[in-house]
């Protein structure tokens, strides 16, 4: 089911949080709105759910005008930053609920809830109320309550905003397995560009109410079109002036390089290392290297080098 | 919600309201300016009125500041000690807002009266609880008892003790820390707390009318020469004049508090 | 006001660190196990003259225990303790102590249930409701509570008495009464439910939205299980309240047999200066209350506690 917002406007009091959003979410995509806090992100979600309604601009969902049409019938799966459970309810019951309003009969309903729950592996958990769940535990009961009436569309907030690092990176992977055995559309708004571009086969980057840029995650990362998505897409360092990626400087003795400096530090990150080298002319950038690199280059603080770009060479 | 069920709850709420407080206190004022300011003027300005009067202020100005006392040490205690018995601390204090104050003046006059347990050392000492303004105080004292300390607790507890603790490795002693650190986080809610003390202290009724035997300018209280005026004399409008006085009171207590609430968010009587 | 009234905070733990010597050294060693600072002694005297020994007091006479010692000494192996619970028995079946506890129970009950529902109402509105003038609604509930329960008494006299000026006459009636403490427990009802509607969880109620739910699904099946613990306490809270209530009620009630309740009963009984019939139903009614509070604490804890 594609989603085709045209020309969205929100305003709270005397904020823009959504400005003139027009964007083509492609049926079967799993896109990425990306941006930092106060970017407008969540309310574009907020907006597309149908939780607000916009000031201007239309919300289509599968080509049918949905800007008018009340959250509960809308038919869409929305999973919240803080996973919102039915606290008196088990797990069973809290992904049975949609189901019940939609009157399903007993037997389809438990059938239903035991497959969803083999699903998102709560099997064994059916009768455990939220309070005993684990965050993650809880993010995959959400991703259940959600998925139960078969939306049309999956919206999913900060899914992984309130998790530690490790059971962040094991959702991700298994969310993005999930999108492929399922293909239902799915929105996701994250704060965190690592995440949007490991997940995301489609990326909607948002500033300040605006989107600045969207598209496939690695044309924008090869080819930013403002600084800002630069600079918030990736690792980034201003060279001769212009925002470049550290990886795509390199290291080389001090005759070679057009512009010469002075390494002022070295943080090592297990197979990555940083190098910081002041320049000539008095500004500073950051290189990115292997640690087979560094280690063959020999490279220490105070050692004088020469810095360029990599495609450099090619040239 | 929509539209309409939002005004029908909107309706109901404000009738119930309207009904219950809204138009009974209109009434009052009503009624007791019904003969004019003058009548309402003399009526409680009358000597009867005025022992009453002067006896309340006299009972809360005692009843008032010990139970302040009182309640901030037992909120101290209970926020920063550990000790046996300080549930049972905790809920003693409890004990005067679950029963009834008409129970509470029987149970002081079976202790400390004649006929109580008590009644013959207390006589040979010459002190009297029954029919005395010291029966008043004493009621009044019980059943004020718990709002200092209900009002304080939360705050107490919701702030830590970590200020305490910074104080105490910058040296500060004991004093230097209740006057510097501590006081100054809860004064809103000792303000709150006695604010609501002064309320019920002038306000007490059941427990009073038990122990003070009414006797007209000896033991009887504002709120006592309110139902004596309307139960035993007859008199309405001097009942209708006390009130609308006592409510003036309250109404000012409100504001005192609706003010205090606005300075801090946190203020509240967490009763038991 | 209360909050959710029953269910106490637990006070975080005090830090009992190896200080500088002084105060602290000696708080630590000796007051913090056995309450024995000089301030902690004044408290509790005080809490024994106020309230403990005039509880103990009511109830030995209620129950008519008598203790004789004989032979000599305050040993206890001298004592002789003695239970009257035949007198406490005939003074609280008496027909008219049990009219007025019967009386004062079904009121009780049903200014309870309806303020529990008034109350939740009441909260809504002025948690989730905007409109002008509803700073000064929020501060008008707590008037019952700052109102002396006397001036309640003749406040609602002045309207619904005799010359009621709006012809609606609940002098001597059980409506009267019933409005009585329906004014005074108000301010329960609504604090008990307000602070915890506050500080419900709104993405819960989206949630429902999304996945189907109206507007009475949502309140009935997410909102209200989450409300339940708070509206039994303020349920217990104003039963209390009523069953104990003299005050509001001493005008309306007008002094004859039929709206006699339990607590204007033993006021009548110490006018007549029967101080022991008085303690006998006095401690009756305190059971009542006891056990009605102590059932709605558990009940709302016990419920309470799966949520957390």
């Amino acid at each position: 089911m594609s989603i085709s917002l045209s020309h969205l406007t929100k305003h709270y009091a005397k904020t823009h949080a959504v400005q003139d959003v027009s964007a083509e979410i492609k049926h079967g995509s799993l896109t990425a709105v990306l941006g930092p806090s106060g970017s407008g992100k969540s309310t574009l979600l907020k907006l597309i759910s149908g939780l607000e309604k916009p000031d201007e601009g239309t919300v289509t969902i599968d080509g049918e005008d949905m800007t008018h049409v009340d959250p509960r019938h809308r038919d869409i799966g929305f999973c919240f930053q803080h996973y919102a459970p039915f606290r008196h309810m088990n797990v069973a019951k809290n992904v049975a609920f949609g189901l019940k309003v939609r009157k399903r009969p007993k037997k389809e309903i438990d059938a239903r809830v035991s497959e969803l729950l083999a699903l998102v592996k709560l099997e064994g958990k059916a009768k455990s109320f939220p309070a005993q769940l684990s965050g993650g535990e809880r993010q995959r009961m959400a991703l259940a309550r959600a998925l139960a009436i078969e939306p049309r569309v999956l919206l999913l907030d900060e899914p992984f905003g309130a998790l530690d690092a490790v059971v962040r990176a094991e959702l991700r992977h298994w969310l993005k397995e999930l999108h492929g055995q399922l293909h239902v559309t799915t929105v996701l708004v994250t704060h965190d560009q690592q995440e949007a571009m490991e997940v995301a086969d489609q990326l909607i980057v948002m500033r300040a109410g605006r989107v600045v840029q969207s598209g496939n995650p690695l044309a924008l990362y090869e080819s930013p079109a403002t600084d800002f998505v630069h600079e918030f897409l990736g690792p980034s360092t201003i060279f001769e002036g212009e925002v470049t990626r550290p990886h795509d400087l390199e290291l080389v003795s001090v005759h070679q390089g057009q512009v010469k400096g002075r390494i002022t530090s070295i943080v090592s990150l297990g197979f990555e290392a940083q190098v910081t080298v002041e320049l000539s002319d008095g500004t500073s950038t950051w290189v990115q290297l292997s640690r087979n690199e560094l280690s063959a280059m020999g490279l220490r603080v105070a050692l004088l080098v020469g810095v360029r770009r990599r495609e450099d060479i090619d040239a | 919600m929509t539209n309409t069920s939002k005004w029908t709850l909107r309706v109901v709420v404000m009738s119930y309201l309207g009904v219950l407080i809204g138009l009974p206190v209109t009434f009052l004022v009503v009624k007791a300016f019904g003969h004019g300011f003058g009548a309402f003027w003399s009526e409680v300005t009358q000597r009867d009125a005025l022992d009453a009067l002067k006896l309340s202020l006299e009972v809360a100005a005692i009843a008032v500041p010990v139970n302040a006392l009182v309640g901030v040490g037992a909120a101290l205690l209970i926020a920063r000690h550990d000790f046996v018995g300080k549930r049972v601390l905790d809920t003693v204090f409890d004990v005067p807002i679950a029963i009834s104050p008409i129970i509470i003046g029987i149970a002081l006059v079976l202790a400390y009266s004649r006929i109580g347990w008590f009644g013959a050392p207390l006589a040979r000492w010459g002190i009297n609880v029954l029919f005395t303004p010291l029966g008043i105080v004493l009621a009044t004292m019980s059943v004020s008892l718990p709002y200092v300390l209900r009002s304080i607790l939360p705050v107490l507890l919701e702030v830590g003790d970590d200020q305490e603790q910074a104080a105490r490795t910058l040296g500060a002693g004991r004093f230097r820390i209740f006057f510097q650190v501590t006081l100054p986080s809860i004064r809103w809610a000792v303000l709150y707390g006695v604010t609501l003390t002064i309320a019920r202290t002038l306000g007490e009724f059941g427990a009073v009318l038990v122990v003070s035997g009414n006797i007209t300018g000896v033991t009887q209280t504002l709120p006592i020469y309110i139902f004596d005026s309307w139960d035993q004399r007859f008199d309405v409008l001097g009942s209708y004049s006390g009130a609308l006085v006592l409510a003036l009171i309250s109404i000012g207590v409100l504001g005192i508090l609706a003010a205090l609430k606005r300075r801090e968010k946190k203020l509240l009587v967490d009763f038991a | 006001m209360p909050t959710d009234s029953l269910v106490k905070p637990a006070p975080p733990k005090t830090h009992s660190s190896p200080a500088r010597k002084g105060w602290r050294r000696v708080g630590s060693r000796l007051s913090l196990p056995f309450l024995m600072g000089g301030g902690g002694v004044l408290i509790v005297g005080y809490l024994s003259i106020i309230v403990l020994l005039p509880i103990a007091a009511l109830i030995s006479h209620g129950l008519s225990i008598s203790v004789a010692t004989h032979g000599s000494g305050w040993a206890f192996w001298h004592w002789h303790v003695s239970f009257g619970f035949k007198t406490f028995w005939s003074a609280v079946t008496a027909v008219g102590s049990r009219n007025s506890i019967w009386l004062s129970l079904w009121l009780s009950f049903g200014v309870a249930a309806i303020n529990a529902v008034m109350g939740v109402a009441i909260a809504w509105v002025l948690v989730r409701d905007r409109f002008f003038g509803r700073g000064f609604i929020d501060s008008v509930i707590d008037l019952p509570f700052a109102l002396p329960t006397i001036v309640a008494g003749v406040v609602l006299l002045a309207i619904y008495g005799p010359n009621s000026p709006i012809h609606v006459d609940l002098f001597e009636t059980w409506m009267g009464l019933m409005l009585a403490l329906l004014f005074v427990t108000l301010p329960f009802s609504v604090r008990a439910v307000q602070p915890v509607l506050a500080s419900l969880d709104l993405e819960s109620e989206a949630a429902a939205r999304t996945l189907g739910a109206g507007g009475a699904r949502i309140f009935f099946s997410v909102v209200m299980p989450s409300l339940w613990p708070s509206v039994l306490s303020g349920f217990g809270l104003a039963f209390a309240r009523a069953v104990g209530e003299f005050g509001s009620i001493s005008l309306i009630a007008g002094g004859i047999g039929r709206t006699t309740t339990a607590s204007y009963y033993i006021y009548n009984l110490t006018a007549g200066f029967l101080w022991v019939d008085a303690a006998a139903v006095s401690t009756a009614l305190l059971v009542i209350s006891l056990v009605v509070l102590v059932t709605t604490n558990v009940v709302s804890r016990r419920y309470q506690s799966r949520l957390l």
